[in-house]
């Protein structure tokens, strides 16, 4: 299975199970590389990916991944688990804690190797991937929750999978470690292509990792399209907002000084700078900015002697209404996605906005989150949730 | 030395390991099913298998005695020829495994009941099959609660003497074991001997529990995990 037959096949899932409080019922098709099923807890997203998976028999339907057929409940049609051939990657890792991090990384290995994939090539790369060098001798119980995460990733890449599964990634570790292990993610993104389901409640993840995605309440898809579109959908939005809604942009490490870093925003060629607090990864380095869209004010013309450090000129593309409040994007070039930023309506009126007036953006350095994944950073964060980790047991 | 102590003590130990080794796959498979699979009759089976821990042990030896004489259900008559159990060291076999198999299979299964069964699920989505899974994944993480519960059949069968007697006799160099040599010195009122295998009893006991906790100890398998998550 070579990464190229592999980014073509298309998932197709149309199933009903139903669940304790309502039914699960689903349908789409999508040829994208990242999928992301995005609500609230309850949801019944994990026992979507479940289904794909193979671990729940009861629902009924039909999957189908490229021209595989995993279930089909008019023919009769299952798949076991064993042989649909996915990565599974749920909350909680589920490492095999009778075996240390290489042998989990390595338990999907005869699988791998069945279908002829090169499994020390993929098992070093996966290692440098998600720096798992230093922790190959390790006993599982003596990870951090971070690591626990990374070494689930890598035993699923290393299976050699034709569908990756990631339920919730990031959920079971706390803020400052998913800034660290987002980027991560991102890397796998980008250097696997594997096709990929993910089950998420975290905007920043999907808006990181997704090509498109799937709005699940209550057992039922309520909108579907790009996250930034569908995130700041009416209906996605005030969702979105109680699960910490975050303006998530890529952009490069500029520099470093005093206490603050300056980023470029988009792709390298782009004018857009931001100022932020002062960073600790390398000039170079991409990374992702987080602002959150209550973070950023409109002024419609140039203000002066403001302490916000960030005083970005922008357009206006598009004005929503949340009721009570509006939700307006704004462009900052074209290279970069819209802006997201809550206002009230009495500002709308106040201000003018519509779609194509020009507007400048203020943005308090402190106000921006930074997601950047590097050796070093964060390390002493890691040892110091081993050390509480260690206490709590 | 007392030869006939010595004799009784090898005995105790032949029948108890023979007996254990008998129970012990059929136990843990049974004891499998038991923890993961809802079936019809379960519940007897289950109440079937902890029959020999409610009943007197001379019962279950009378039970057996029935069972394996000319007229039984696996008696001469029955099958066509002879098993040839009855007042052999393959009697108190029997009875001993007998009365073992509910500490053996409760124990298992409450181990096996303590392996998340998401692990298990895991090592599927991972290309192992069912079997596979099993072996590689389901033995060793119980593999401590296992050995566990040999050890308890093990000195179940080595203390067994109810039925015993009544299956097997107590027959001196044949079928009598360190339970029923401890009985038959106190009935002659010989206390040198009973002495004698009381102190062998006690050691080998008392090496059983030191050998398990050892054991139990070396290994920590059963590292806690973090609960999954809602939804």
């Amino acid at each position: 299975m070579s990464a190229q037959t592999q980014a073509g096949a298309r998932l197709e899932v149309r199933i009903r199970l139903p669940l304790d409080r309502f039914e699960l019922e689903v349908d789409f098709r999508t040829g994208h590389q990242v999928t992301g099923v995005f609500g609230a807890s309850g949801a019944g997203k994990t026992s979507l990916l479940e289904t794909v998976a193979g671990l729940r028999r009861q629902a009924k339907g039909r999957i189908r991944l490229g021209r595989e057929v995993w279930l089909d409940s008019k023919s009769g049609t299952y798949r076991r688990p064993e042989e649909r051939h996915i990565g599974y990657v749920p909350q909680d890792g589920l490492l095999f804690p009778h075996q240390d991090v290489r042998r989990n990384l390595l338990a999907g290995a005869a699988r791998a190797r069945r279908n002829g994939g090169r499994l020390e090539e993929t098992f070093s790369s996966v290692c440098r991937l998600l720096e798992l060098e230093t922790l190959l001798g390790r006993q599982v119980s003596t990870l951090s929750g971070g690591e626990r995460q990374r070494v689930a990733l890598g035993r699923a890449l290393c299976s050699g999978p034709r569908l990756l599964l990631l339920d919730e990634p990031l959920a079971s570790l706390d803020l400052p470690l998913r800034r660290r292990v987002l980027p991560f993610l991102r890397r796998v993104r980008r250097e696997f292509q594997t096709p990929t389901l993910l089950v998420s409640h975290d905007p920043a993840e999907v808006q990181a990792l997704c090509d498109e995605l799937i709005v699940l309440q209550k057992g039922r898809v309520i909108a579907r399209g790009s996250p930034r579109q569908v995130l700041t959908d009416p209906k996605v939005f005030p969702l979105a907002e109680e699960a910490g809604f975050e303006n998530l942009l890529p952009g490069f490490l500029l520099s470093s000084q005093g206490a603050t870093s300056r980023v470029r925003l988009g792709s390298p060629v782009s004018s857009v700078q931001l100022t932020t607090p002062r960073l600790t990864a390398r000039p170079g380095d991409d990374l992702l900015v987080g602002i959150p869209a209550h973070e950023i004010l409109i002024a419609t013309r140039l203000p002066q002697g403001l302490s916000a450090q960030n005083i970005l000129p922008a357009e206006v593309t598009s004005v929503q209404d949340l009721g009570g409040l509006r939700l307006v994007r704004a462009a900052l070039a074209p290279d970069i996605p819209d802006l997201a930023i809550e206002v009230t309506s009495q500002a709308m009126s106040d201000l003018q906005l519509e779609p194509g007036k020009p507007v400048h953006l203020i943005i308090k350095a402190t106000g921006c989150s930074v997601y950047a994944g590097r050796e070093g950073k964060g390390e002493a964060r890691e040892k110091h949730e081993n050390l509480s980790e260690t206490s709590r047991n | 030395m007392d030869d006939n102590a010595l004799t009784a003590l090898r005995l105790s130990l032949q029948v108890a390991s023979t007996a254990t080794l008998l129970v012990l796959i059929p136990g843990v498979m049974l004891a499998y099913l038991l923890a993961r699979f809802e079936f019809r009759g379960k519940s007897l089976v289950s109440a079937l298998v902890g029959l020999p821990l409610v009943l007197p042990p001379t019962a279950v030896g009378y039970l057996l005695l029935e069972a394996f004489s000319m007229q039984g259900m696996l008696g001469r008559e029955a099958l066509g020829f002879d098993l040839d159990v009855l007042l052999t060291w393959k009697a108190a076999v029997l009875a001993s495994a007998v009365m073992s198999v509910p500490l053996v299979v409760r124990t298992a299964r409450v181990t096996f009941e303590g392996v998340d069964p998401r692990l298990e699920m895991m090592a599927r989505t991972l290309g192992h099959g069912r079997l596979a899974t099993f072996a590689r994944y389901t033995l060793p993480l119980a593999s401590k609660g296992l050995l566990a519960a040999a050890i308890l059949g093990f000195t179940r069968a080595i203390g067994e003497f109810g039925a015993t007697v009544t299956i097997a006799g107590n027959i001196p160099g044949r079928t009598q074991t360190l339970a029923s040599a401890i009985f038959s010195a106190q009935q002659v009122g010989n206390d040198r001997e009973a002495y004698f295998l009381l102190a062998v009893s006690l050691s080998v006991g008392l090496s059983a529990i030191l050998v398990s906790e050892h054991l139990a100890r070396r290994r920590p398998l059963r590292a806690s995990l973090p609960s999954p998550g809602a939804a």
